[in-house]
């Protein structure tokens, strides 16, 4: 019996050391790959845009499941919107743009001297045809843009006509259509289904390399910016969760990467190369399903009990128990407040202090007949004021807003029952007015005006009776105002900013009394970057693009402006 | 008849696991439209008018009946047309089940096999020479096995990954230096990136092979035969190859073909602490989209192979055990 053993422990140690030397040689070979490459015709940048496991091929601009870089390091638009900052538009393939007085045609001047990667020269032409295939063809019809004609009259203008008063879409047309190539795009059966191999566009990188797992993007040498862009090759890469792409960061494996990691600082701590960007821009707030008319039920719907809330939340616990101190102050009329200064029509509105006013909440809720009960929770005939509010499973920032609320609110006699449901679940509860309080977040419209906004949450024609699917990210408040609507209706058939604010003013009266949707703060964005291969990444002084790696038009301007780590 | 019977089982059974098959995704909340929407609108604004846009594209309606669906989807698996993704659109779903599947049956199917023959190959050897030092594996490996699989992972990769890097932190090969194709560098980085996935499914596995073996072992070494064997003055190598462990492993060899089986449902953890980029990823992407067409897809292969290593361990069992095949007889 005991000759036995040493026999197979032999060749089990000759498996194991082959093994171990495989391994070892493996990682020789992998220690010298990641070797430094500085000059600048080798720079090569690596972003991780959230994309996770397999990567599907799909550089059609017009496919929902296009890749992001398609819209602005392939396309781009005819004007650049910047939603990190207040600023112009930039002019991109356009110069100039004028409508009629009618608001029913717009005519747009094209850039001189682009040319499409392929060597093309672009054209008014090729404007003109863009909006004609978006006429011709429904599926592509993205942003429901009505259009009645689009031509060019000559190399440089190109007209588009409306059927109707179209101020209101500027934004989509100028800023959300990618300009394609009528030599390409012409020949094309179905602009829907196709997955654009080989994209041929105006951008500042065009495709070098394609796989499942990873792809590069190359510079294309004959963009029109004068000595844009300057790195090299850009590669954007899979990882499957948050934690993967932290450690890819720290390994220094990633440059470029959105995501809010719990104890960033002290991450970060340590790492020279590393540093990150703040650029709030969603309002976080608690949606209500606020109007008994259309079938909403609860204590909610009852306007003090929204205002309460409002009063009795003290956001400045909030954003150091929930939002990581990252937070910035959000305003009660939706708009963040920095950027949006100018639309924000009384300065009173401009921003929600930071400390809980309980004796108003309570005050409030006195008037309103909701008398404390022996449990310290209110009720007002019979009805207890107990509220359900609903976020997704593994939110973890939200779920933490939750549990610090029900605190908050406990104080005034409110009682919350948070709960937390799958992401599919939770939209459609939102989608059908079956929740009584939901926590989400709104901004980021087509644009900085806050028509965008406005248009969508606050209108009656946004929304449907509860059981029935309101606007994709539409009225989910069910909230309904012939004031509101009227307003909106009048923003839309004006471009002269001064009479938008005056209307947006109305419309602010109206919802911060209604509070449909009670802010809570305008939540963090955070980006982490890497200066180690490249530099002039935006900053928190300089936020030239919202510098979001999922950010689609805001990648290929924030490309642009990179140069080579010396 | 033995066949036929079988066979017929294996038929009710196959349509049985259609059916749930189609019913499953459907009764799960949410609706593919709403979910592209809204992952759309994480890359820029959509308007309310996108929804017609993309119900068109897809030509999604909810018009049909759960019968004309059922029926449809039988007539189009018998065709071997599983559909097109809806979270990978434009993308069929069998070209994505054929690029992640390779993955899985290479990291899941080599480690599985890896961790048999070790476990089995250990097992062997305590069983034989009890009171060993290999018998205090066993905790060791039981313990490794114990420990939530998902813990053990990041742990290591903590450790293997981070803090001494040896292995890579993510991914099925160096996706910055090497072309996939069959080259060897190529394959090398496959080889090494699948290093550390695959270590910790053996560690966390082993344990159950050795410990069901060698307490097989141990059984089998009592019976008469063994003194037989002996007193014939066999060698004892050929004793514990082919009397004891020949019989011994019999139990395990039928858990194998049931674990191989399942070889191709990847395994979701693992492929998700490894950004791995196989079947498992694949399928949790397709339940977070409400991707119908990608989840029946990819529980019809799981079903098949399952279906698959039963039969064959139904058919094959006799062959590797005589005495099942003279009870037939």
């Amino acid at each position: 019996m005991s000759d036995l053993l040493p026999r197979r422990g032999r060749r089990a140690g000759v498996a194991l050391a082959a093994v171990a030397a495989m391994a070892l040689t493996l990682t020789a070979c992998s220690a010298d790959d990641g070797g430094d490459k500085k000059n600048a015709a080798d720079s090569q940048i690596t972003i991780f845009n959230g994309s996770t496991g397999t990567i599907v091929e799909n550089w059609n601009p017009f496919s929902p499941t296009f890749l992001q870089p398609t819209n602005g390091l392939i396309y781009e638009p005819l004007y650049y919107y910047n939603f990190a900052a207040p600023a112009e538009p930039a002019p991109m393939l356009a110069t100039a743009h004028s409508w009629s007085p009618d608001g029913k045609q717009l005519t747009i001047t094209t850039r001189e001297g682009v040319t499409w990667s392929d060597g093309t020269a672009f054209s008014a032409k090729d404007v003109a045809f863009t909006f004609d295939l978006i006429r011709k063809t429904p599926s592509i019809n993205a942003s429901g843009l009505k259009i009645t004609s689009s031509e060019a009259t000559d190399d440089k203008t190109a007209v588009i006509t409306f059927p109707e008063t179209s101020y209101a879409n500027e934004a989509a047309i100028v800023a959300n259509t990618p300009i394609i190539a009528e030599h390409i795009w012409g020949k094309v059966d179905d602009p829907a289904k196709t997955i654009n191999q080989n994209p041929v566009g105006t951008g500042p990188y065009k495709l070098k390399t394609f796989s499942a797992q990873s792809y590069v993007m190359e510079k294309n040498a004959s963009y029109w910016q004068p000595d844009k862009p300057q790195i090299q090759n850009v590669r954007y890469i899979a990882l499957a969760t948050a934690d993967a792409a932290s450690a890819a960061l720290i390994a220094g494996q990633v440059d470029w990467m959105s995501a809010f990691l719990p104890g960033l600082e002290q991450l970060l701590a340590g790492q020279k190369n590393l540093t990150y960007v703040n650029t709030p821009a969603l309002t976080t707030s608690i949606f209500t399903c606020a109007n008994k008319d259309l079938g909403c039920s609860g204590p909610q719907t009852d306007v003090a009990v929204r205002q309460a809330i409002y009063h009795a939340l003290n956001r400045d616990q909030l954003n150091k128990l929930a939002g990581g101190g990252f937070a910035g102050t959000a305003s009660p009329t939706m708009l963040p407040p920095e950027r949006d200064a100018k639309w924000i029509g009384d300065q009173a509105n401009a921003t929600i202090p930071g400390a809980a006013d309980v004796a108003k909440a309570n005050q409030l809720l006195d008037t309103a007949g909701w008398a404390k009960g022996a449990d310290g929770i209110r009720a007002k005939g019979g009805e207890r004021l107990s509220l359900t509010i609903q976020t997704v499973t593994g939110w973890s920032d939200y779920i933490s807003l939750n549990d610090a609320m029900t605190q908050q609110l406990k104080e005034v006699g409110i009682e919350l029952k948070p709960s937390q449901l799958s992401w599919n679940e939770w939209n459609n509860n939102q989608v059908q007015g079956k929740y009584q309080l939901s926590l989400d977040s709104i901004g980021l419209g087509a644009s900085t005006n806050p028509y965008a906004t406005y248009s969508l949450k606050y209108v009656t024609k946004a929304t449907a009776k509860v059981g029935e699917a309101a606007g994709t990210s539409g009225n989910y408040s069910r909230y309904s105002n012939p004031v509101v609507d009227k307003a909106v209706e009048a923003a839309a058939g004006t471009n002269d900013e001064a009479a938008q604010k005056a209307q947006y003013t109305i419309i602010q009266q109206e919802i911060v009394r209604d509070l449909p949707y009670i802010p809570i703060y305008v939540n963090s964005m955070l980006t982490e970057f890497s200066t180690a291969n490249a530099t002039g990444w935006p900053t928190n002084e300089n936020k030239y693009a919202l510098p979001a790696s999922w950010k689609q038009w805001d990648n290929g301007v924030i490309l642009s402006n990179l140069t080579p780590a010396k | 008849m033995f066949l036929l019977r079988k066979a017929g089982f294996y038929l009710v059974a196959l349509w049985a696991a259609l059916t749930v098959n189609f019913f499953i995704p459907r009764l799960m909340p949410g609706d593919p439209v709403e979910i592209m929407i809204s992952k759309l609108g994480q890359k820029g604004p959509v308007s309310p008018e996108t929804r017609a846009s993309i119900e068109a594209l897809l030509g999604v309606g909810t018009s049909k009946s759960w019968w004309a669906q059922y029926t449809e989807y039988l007539s189009s698996l018998a065709h071997g047309d599983l559909g097109m993704s809806v979270t990978y659109f434009p993308a069929s779903v069998s070209s994505i089940i054929g690029q992640t599947l390779p993955w899985t049956i290479g990291l899941i199917g080599l480690a599985t096999i890896v961790s048999f023959l070790a476990g089995v190959g250990l097992g062997t050897l305590a069983g034989w020479k009890r009171g060993s030092w290999l018998d205090s594996l066993i905790p060791v490996t039981t313990m490794f096995q114990s420990v939530p699989y998902f813990w053990l992972a990041l742990i290591l990769l903590f450790l293997l990954g981070s803090v001494w890097p040896f292995f890579p932190l993510n991914g099925g090969y160096d996706v910055y230096n090497v072309t996939p194709g069959w080259n060897g560098p190529f394959l090398g980085s496959v080889l090494y990136y699948g290093t550390l996935p695959a270590l910790t499914i053996i560690l966390s596995s082993v344990g159950g092979w050795m410990l069901g073996m060698r307490n097989m072992m141990v059984s089998t070494l009592s019976e008469d035969y063994m003194v037989t064997a002996e007193a014939k003055g066999l060698r004892p190598g050929r004793i514990m190859r082919r009397y004891a462990a020949r019989n011994a492993v019999l139990p395990s060899v039928s858990g194998f073909a049931i674990s191989l089986g399942f070889v191709v449902a990847g395994s979701i953890v693992t492929e998700a602490v490894f950004s791995y980029p196989g079947i498992g990823s694949a399928l949790l992407q397709a339940v977070g989209g409400a991707d119908y067409a990608l989840m029946q897809g990819i529980f019809l292969i799981i079903t098949l192979s399952v279906l698959g290593a039963n039969l064959l361990v139904d058919l094959l069992y006799g062959f590797i055990d005589p005495r099942i095949r003279e009870e037939k007889a």
